[in-house]
């Protein structure tokens, strides 16, 4: 029995070692290269040169930290935005709508099957002069209006419509995780429906709460269709500058410092956050 | 009792919920003081009642008064009234203390004057000091009890209301935390009105008791009224291991036409034809003699069951099962599936319409 | 570099394209580095080429395995070539000199058999006629790739906002008038945008520039994305000129607006300038695509075969008109070919004025400080957005 068992820890790891090769290859060995690029010289395609930080410096010596804040910015907005405006669905798919829940959750996560660029160009169809909206005005009313594409509020309705879902459905859990009598129990004691709402839902909504944050976060920073599409580049995101570097610039060492340097933001960013809030004691604590 | 001014009165309270109408036209008067238990099964509609007395739910037709005013509209947070609700409902994000202190926070008390209050209610909860900072889900499911009893009389209600609190605990603390809250009921001097479905529990702690049926209020009484008068075969079922046989009234005798058995009865209700014998099982005694009692039965010994002090037997007339009981010092000895003689005085037994 | 330094870069080198390999791999399928390549076909190139109508006879007529993953600009593709996907692609179709002056040198791509494919060259248009400049290496010796579609591309407008004769007489000065503020949109295509920067400064972009030219430049690059309405793809572009949202949009030309022709937006035109900065005081800039075999050390015995089949005078019709973008087509010039295009076909290439408009312009070439150039009007576009 004894030497079954060694043999079972034994061979834990083994089995283990084709996903862990796999991950190696797949994960680790692309980030690498992309770290060590980003010590090259400019414009190299060699990852054996002698490193130096040049491109870091070129970051913020030059103007690419300004995509780097219109990123950090539009993501921080959205998110905001995003928090307001799903917390009353979340609360009414979770509370509200009983059966109908169903029905809208599901019409929430049909647009996810469309590619976003479709879903965009939709949008600039919906925007454009003589679209829909603008045309509609137009041969109804005779109200003639200015088409409002290309601008950041474009932008940043853009990004709130793609990344709704992402913070929604993380947000949802969160709100249905808050028991009925818990919240009844803070009313009988005497606290108003916003009492109620800072004291209980809030603290007991935010593991799903913090996860659509972290998540919208995450992705938002890295948006780009949405600036691209709807933006018309009025706004260049980090990540639209990342890849002008890998292709019309063809200089790899300067997208890689971008990258890392975007990663290294996010990555701090989250940690601060889950270091606040400690996800594993929240979701623990039942 | 009767001298007690009334707290709480309910005016035909009905509450219905589509089509479903889960409290008929209820009418009840509490008093100041009083321990107050409503009994039923579930889906009897006490919870729903409840919850209409405390402001969570409004009533759709008929009036609640606090104290002589109409509260139909009022809603849970402006009551003098406090719930404990069956899950508890603490805060698991806060501290014993801070889910006591809440409703002081609320009210924008003072934090140090919340502490001092919080730290009385504990001690007078048998909660240690030590647990004020203690997660509250870090606690047992008495200790539990006793911080959502805190955070309730912490509130300082009029009214407190208990929504089967003692529901997921085990027997033995059960009984305990049952004479705990009776004495807390004392000390205190507040009204309480509780909701269970075990009349045992509620016979232990309450002043009265009212018996709920889907959705009706079938019988409100003192313990001792539902134990030895209750109005309806229900009621009588509900109280626990209990003798019931249909009877009819024939020339002032009951007549049995399942066991083919005449029976002298107890006081006949008034426009009584028909209805149901209980006889409870203390008072159905496994006899030596058959005058030792004036209705007696023949039967069969098919088990026993020592219960500490007294014994009951499973005796077997024709179909029907009887349960009776014997002091233990009387305990037959080597009689199972021997025939047995089990009787009653008329004046133990009860009649009961359906 | 010592031996041991050598080899560990060799190793490297090794590892990315085994990498790359593995990334492509969910494309392309995972293959052994020595598999037998005679049934597969591998062609990273401009949307076209890609389309079922140009694959699938020819996957019918010899039962191979062809794959095609098309990209927009010319870098992305060489770079792919670069980081070690010269084992994976057999064919790689990218604008006249990357050929010639970059692949050709860094040694991606391998020389055709000259005798068996020089003599299609004489069935092109006169322009194309053999020795064809940008189907050769430097030295006039090796044949290095296939040349087929090709067109002029300076800018589009909509001929209903401003006409024909006043867009080619105005030429580049429509982006020097500050009152076409907001009028136009610019097509993200960054290179050729250098290239028509440098034609609104008023000089050649296909020369190294003097610091005053690169001040003038930098002052057009923030003045013209400042003034500009949107930066987006060619769909885009072509939609809002539709809409009337804007009138004309930079870097542009019959491959850009031909899908708006087609859908019978013709007044939607490829305009190119009468006169401009460029060498010979020609106002306008073309491109021709070339068609090169990969340097792969494995590479498929199908690729000069794919080569041949779309010399056909029916498969160039369908090349000129496959899915995308509609262009003229260098097989023109067999008059078995130019009779399968019907009128409506040659109106939506613009074929009426194709022959002067490739006259006026000079072919796309290499920016020597294109980089330069490239980070300056980047850094314009962020300037812009406010930051």
């Amino acid at each position: 029995m004894a030497d079954l068992g060694r043999q079972r820890a034994r061979q834990g790891p083994l089995n283990a070692v084709p996903v862990a090769i796999f991950l190696l290859i797949g994960f680790a060995a692309p980030l690498l290269g992309v770290i060590i690029f980003s010590f090259m010289p400019e414009r190299t395609f060699s990852l054996w040169q002698a490193p130096g930080l040049g491109n870091y410096a070129t970051i913020f010596t030059g103007t690419s930290y300004l995509s780097l804040l219109w990123s950090l910015g539009l993501a921080a907005v959205t998110v905001c935005l995003l928090a307001v405006i799903c917390y009353p669905i979340a609360y009414g798919l979770a509370r509200v709508f009983g059966r109908w829940s169903t029905l809208l959750t599901l019409l929430f996560t049909i647009p996810l099957f469309v590619s976003e660029n479709v879903r965009l160009y939709g949008w600039i169809l919906f925007f454009i002069k003589n679209g829909v909206m603008l045309g509609t005005l137009k041969s109804l009313f005779g109200i003639e209006m200015e088409s409002w594409l290309f601008t950041e509020g474009m932008i940043v309705l853009g990004m709130v419509y793609v990344y709704l879902p992402f913070m929604l459905f993380p947000m949802t859990l969160g709100v249905s995780m808050v028991p009925q009598e818990t919240r009844d129990a803070a009313f009988d004691l005497g606290a108003s429906k916003w009492q109620v709402f800072r004291e209980v839902d809030l603290p007991l909504a935010m593991p799903g709460i913090m996860i659509g944050f972290l998540l919208s976060f995450v992705l938002a920073v890295g948006a780009l269709v949405e600036a691209k599409v709807l933006g018309g580049q009025r706004v260049i995101p980090i990540v639209h500058d990342i890849e002008l570097a890998f292709t019309y610039a063809q200089n790899w060492p300067l997208g890689s410092a971008m990258a890392v340097l975007l990663m290294v933001v996010v990555a701090t960013f989250v940690l601060l956050v889950l270091r606040r809030f400690d996800l594993d004691t929240i979701l623990g604590r039942r | 009792m009767t001298t007690r001014s009334p707290v709480l009165e309910l005016r035909g309270i009905t509450k219905t919920f589509g089509t479903f109408t889960a409290v008929h036209g209820i009418d009840l008067t509490i008093a100041e003081g009083e321990f107050f238990t409503i009994v039923g099964p579930s889906g009897s509609g006490k919870t729903t009642m409840l919850r209409m007395l405390a402001g969570l739910e409004s009533p759709s037709a008929g009036d609640i008064l606090l104290r002589g005013q109409r509260v139909n509209d009022l809603p849970a947070n402006k009551r003098p009234t406090c719930m404990v609700f069956q899950s508890l409902a603490l805060f698991p994000h806060r501290t014993v203390g801070q889910n006591i202190e809440f409703p002081l926070k609320i009210r924008d008390v003072p934090a140090a004057e919340r502490k001092a209050r919080a730290l009385q209610l504990m001690a007078q909860l048998r909660l240690p000091e030590s647990y004020y900072g203690k997660n509250v889900t870090k606690c047992s499911g008495g200790e539990r009890q006793r911080v959502a009893l805190a955070r309730a009389l912490a509130y300082n209600p009029d009214i407190l209301f208990f929504d089967e609190p003692l529901s997921a605990i085990d027997y033995k603390l059960r009984k305990t935390l049952e004479k705990e809250l009776k004495d807390i009921h004392r000390e205190t001097g507040k009204t309480f009105v509780y909701i269970t479905h075990s009349l045992e529990e509620a016979m232990v702690m309450s002043d009265r008791i009212g018996v709920m049926r889907l959705g009706h209020m079938v019988q409100v009484g003192t313990p001792n009224e539902i134990y030895t008068a209750p109005n309806s075969k229900f009621v009588s079922e509900f109280i626990g291991d209990v003798n019931i046989m249909p009877v009819r009234l024939n020339g002032g005798r009951l007549v049995s036409d399942e066991l083919g058995a005449e029976f002298l009865p107890p006081a006949v209700p008034t426009g009584f034809s028909n209805g149901h014998l209980v006889v409870r099982p203390e008072s159905l005694r496994v006899l030596d003699r058959r005058d030792e009692a004036e209705n007696v039965l023949t039967g069969t010994l098919y088990n026993e069951y020592a219960l500490g002090s007294r014994i009951q037997y499973q005796v077997r007339v024709g179909e029907r099962v009887f349960i009776a009981e014997r002091l233990r010092q009387q305990a037959l000895t080597g009689r199972l599936d021997t025939e047995v003689l089990v009787g009653w005085n008329a004046r133990d037994s009860i009649l009961v319409s359906d | 570099m010592n031996k041991f330094g050598q080899s560990r870069r060799n190793f490297m080198q090794q590892s990315t394209a085994m990498a790359a390999a593995f990334a492509a791999g969910g494309t392309l399928g995972i293959r052994s580095a020595f598999a037998d390549r005679s049934k597969e076909l591998n062609i990273l190139c401009w949307e076209g080429y890609n389309s079922a109508q140009v694959l699938d006879p020819f996957r019918q007529q010899t039962g191979a395995t062809v794959k095609a993953e098309s990209l927009t600009n010319d870098p992305t593709m060489i770079n792919r070539l670069r980081a070690g996907e010269i084992n994976v692609w057999d064919l790689i179709n990218v604008n006249n000199p990357w050929a010639r002056k970059i692949m050709w040198p860094e040694k991606l791509i391998k020389p055709l058999d000259r005798a068996k494919m020089e003599p299609y060259f004489e069935k092109m248009l006169p322009a194309f006629k053999p020795p064809y400049q940008w189907s050769l290496d430097d030295s006039g010796k090796d044949l290095i790739g296939m040349a087929q579609r090709f067109g002029p591309y300076s800018f589009v407008v909509n001929t209903d906002k401003i006409s024909r004769a006043s867009a080619e007489d105005q030429g580049w000065d429509l982006w020097n008038d500050d009152a076409n503020a907001g009028k136009y949109g610019v097509q993200e295509s960054d290179d050729w945008n250098v290239f028509d920067l440098c034609c609104i400064s008023g000089f050649d972009p296909f020369k190294e520039h003097t610091d005053e030219e690169v001040a003038r430049y930098t002052a057009t690059a923030k003045k013209v994305f400042k003034n500009a309405k949107v930066v987006g793809d060619l769909a885009t572009m072509n939609q809002l000129l539709v809409s009337g949202d804007i009138d004309f949009y930079l870097t542009g030309g019959t491959y850009s607006c031909s899908p708006a022709r087609a859908d019978g937006a013709l007044n939607i035109r490829a305009i190119t300038p009468n006169k401009g900065p460029l060498a010979g005081g020609k106002g306008g800039i073309s491109w021709i695509e070339i068609t090169s075999v990969v340097n792969n050390p494995d590479v498929s015995p199908l690729a000069e075969q794919f080569l041949e089949y779309v010399q056909d005078p029916e498969m160039s019709h369908t090349v000129a008109f496959a899915e995308g973008t509609f262009n003229p087509v260098a097989q023109m010039g067999n008059p078995d070919c130019f009779k399968l295009f019907t009128a409506e076909e040659l109106d939506i290439i613009q074929w009426d004025s194709l022959e002067e408009e490739m006259a006026r312009s000079v072919e796309y070439d290499i920016v020597p400080d294109y980089d330069r150039l490239l980070d300056i009007m980047t850094a314009a576009k962020r300037e812009v957005s406010g930051g």
